[in-house]
């Protein structure tokens, strides 16, 4: 789970980390209450998951308060459904550095990335000067040593208090990777400030979901999704993505759905919905469906090849489904497997021409997508 | 012999007494696997399909020198499991389960590394050398998929191999050993560090890898290719090569970030050392036969 930046500054915050003086808001008066507080110059930061915000214009410097609610009011009316701005002051920045800890999976283990030109795409810099980034490798069972904080220091040519203070963040950032069980940690820009301060200018943190059972975490809310479907999808455990293409996918297996996707725009497709209700969800079927229904699709395509996921099994459940919800859109099947015989006569009974082959039950899909079948 | 198990491999189960522990010993044990042992703690004395039950893993090694583990334990146990195996001296372990915490993962990967131990999957159905012996759960008795030949597989996916392999025995193939490395971010054991089996294996002549978007490991691949580490035919196919940038689509493994792990990158990496990259399943079988001919 990827959380919004005013939660992951709360934890860095808790951390003992630095963060500049701010205030989460949700209305234009509240924006004024805050900037009140805070005075000018102040930004306003939009509270969304996409990345990018900078060049998608959800970010705002204001230098009084007629712009602030100009600005403000553009925020909340955007298509980026921005439900949340955090107010904040403005910092008078010297310099900006960037600190991540990621995972490298072939030396398994962390890996505390930094560099001094803070403030740009990693990925870009990554690309064009890979040497300005640099890296130690973290062993989980020894954890950040002191003397791999020192290295990081030292490249990033930093000295007196702030070298005392960004080691104080990595060694913070480090708890906060570890204590909060996070697959990435970011923190891109590290303000240093022109008065001293070592302030975390931004905030990046994505949870692994794997371990939430071992974290006091609250479940994502509706304002974490792109579509009520794919909330809902969430709450079901049934992964599930939001696209507005005609064609619903109800497939089983994540490379197998995955590799329909391809098929489905190779063959000049479009797709509404990624859906999966194999592995644990293979007797899931109504509500599987119910989800693509939600969508504007034309066709719903299904193609299974499961084995513990019977194929029987899903047949049942999917004609079942189709007589709770009587579907207003046809249904190309490929359910193949553990007992696949069953299952064609289970389709057959129920009306269905089931499939074979992938190939041409995508085909099939795009022909009715296009009115073409 | 298959590469990873065969019917002398002397296999623990553990969590023999769960639902799936229980009933997939009974068919790892009619495939022909030579199942020791099994753990539960607590359940000593029970018999599962007529393995004997023991309370700790140093037991039950001591009692029937196992030399390989099945874990079919929650993902929540799952490191301590591996630990527990590694440290009764155990160096092939198969893990299926899915949802290990990440940073689990990367302690059971380094753990596996530093005690020169396979750790497979987790997020997997397993290993299995069809008509000998299996660590996992594949309905082996399917035999438009599980037909016993001469193509070893790699794959990062469940339903996906199916489809794929299926294709590999439409084409007039069987599969020598089939290897799960599975779905998650940081599995156990990667693609290339299986190459040097298939490699030395005598009944492997050619190796298909089922990956997907996200990560590096159809990338080592081709790295071994090119070096001539590898130098048995690679037949590739990959998941996600329309997939729209920064979702992550399917495993947990499958995202492309900044650019990095994407599918036109991986097949490029694979063609240019020789390897063959298939763009639909179907495809696989005809490029076997291009590069083994009457071999099969």
């Amino acid at each position: 789970m990827k959380l919004f930046e005013f939660q992951a500054k709360n934890i860095f915050r808790d951390a003992g980390i630095h963060v500049p003086e701010s205030a989460l808001v949700k209305t234009k008066s509240e924006v004024k209450k805050a900037l009140s507080v805070i005075g000018y110059p102040a930004v306003l930061k939009s509270q969304v998951l996409t990345g990018g915000r900078g060049k998608a214009g959800l970010i705002k410097i204001v230098e009084d308060e007629s712009a602030a609610m100009e600005a403000a009011g553009t925020l909340f009316s955007s298509p980026h459904r921005v439900n949340n701005i955090l107010v904040e002051e403005a910092v008078d920045i010297e310099r900006e550095i960037y600190l991540a800890i990621t995972v490298d999976p072939v030396e398994a283990c962390a890996l505390v990335l930094a560099s001094a030109e803070g403030g740009v795409e990693i990925e870009e810099l990554a690309e064009s000067a890979p040497e300005k980034i640099f890296r130690e490798v973290v062993n989980l069972e020894k954890g950040l040593q002191p003397f791999q904080i020192r290295n990081l220091v030292n490249v990033l040519g930093l000295e007196g208090s702030a070298a005392k203070e960004t080691a104080a963040v990595l060694s913070a950032l480090w708890n906060v990777f570890r204590e909060s069980d996070a697959e990435l940690v970011e923190i891109n820009p590290l303000f240093l400030s022109r008065s001293g301060e070592v302030l975390a200018g931004d905030g990046k943190l994505i949870l692994d979901d794997n371990a939430a059972w071992r974290q006091d975490r609250a479940d994502a809310g509706r304002e974490y999704f792109d579509s009520e479907a794919a909330f809902e999808a969430a709450k079901e455990g049934i992964p599930y993505l939001q696209f507005d293409g005609e064609i619903s996918l109800m497939c089983a297996g994540a490379g197998l759905t995955t590799t329909v996707y391809d098929l489905v725009i190779d063959e000049g497709g479009t797709v509404a919905n990624y859906l999966e209700f194999g592995g644990p969800n293979y007797r899931k079927a109504d509500k599987a469906m119910e989800l693509c229904l939600k969508n504007d699709s034309k066709v719903i395509l299904m193609v299974t090849f499961g084995t513990i996921a019977r194929a029987d099994v899903m047949a049942e459940g999917i004609v079942s489904a189709i007589n709770k919800l009587k579907p207003d859109r046809p249904i190309v099947t490929c359910i193949r497997g553990t007992n696949e015989a069953d299952a064609v006569k289970i389709l057959e009974e129920a009306g269905l021409i089931p499939l074979f082959n992938t190939e041409e039950a995508v085909r099939t899909a795009v022909a009715l997508a296009r009115g073409d079948a | 012999m298959g590469i990873f198990i065969d019917n002398n491999t002397r296999v623990l189960v553990q969590g023999i007494t769960g639902k799936e522990g229980s009933f997939w010993t009974g068919h790892m044990h009619s495939l022909g696997t030579n199942v020791v042992a099994g753990v539960t703690p607590g359940k000593m004395g029970q018999e599962i399909d007529g393995v004997p039950v023991f309370h700790t893993v140093r037991q039950a090694v001591a009692a029937h020198e196992a030399d390989a583990a099945m874990l079919f334990v929650p993902p929540r146990f799952t490191m301590d499991a591996v630990f527990e195996a590694l440290d009764a001296g155990i160096r092939k372990i198969v893990t299926i389960a899915d949802g290990i915490p990440l940073q689990d993962s990367l302690r059971i990967r380094r753990a596996a590394l530093d005690a020169e131990a396979r750790v497979i999957g987790g997020n997997t159905s397993g290993v299995i050398s069809p008509g000998k012996a299996m660590m996992g759960f594949f309905p082996w008795w399917i035999e438009r998929v599980y037909k016993p030949g001469r193509i070893g597989v790699m794959t990062r996916s469940g339903s996906l191999t199916n489809e794929v392999t299926a294709m590999v025995v439409e084409a007039g193939f069987g599969v020598s050993t089939l290897i799960g490395v599975g779905g998650d971010p940081v599995p156990g054991t990667r693609f290339v560090e299986m190459l040097p089996d298939f490699e030395a294996d005598s009944e492997t002549d050619a190796v298909v890898i089922i990956g997907e978007l996200g990560g590096t490991m159809e990338e080592e691949c081709a790295e071994a290719v090119a070096s001539g580490s590898f130098t048995k035919p690679l037949i590739a196919f990959l998941g996600g090569r329309n997939a729209p940038n920064g979702k992550r689509m399917g495993h947990a493994g499958a995202i492309v970030t900044g650019g990095k792990g994407d599918v036109a990158s991986k097949a490029a990496a694979l063609r240019k050392a020789g390897a063959g990259v298939a763009d639909r399943p179907r495809q696989v079988g005809g490029l076997l036969l291009d590069a083994l001919g009457a071999r099969r």
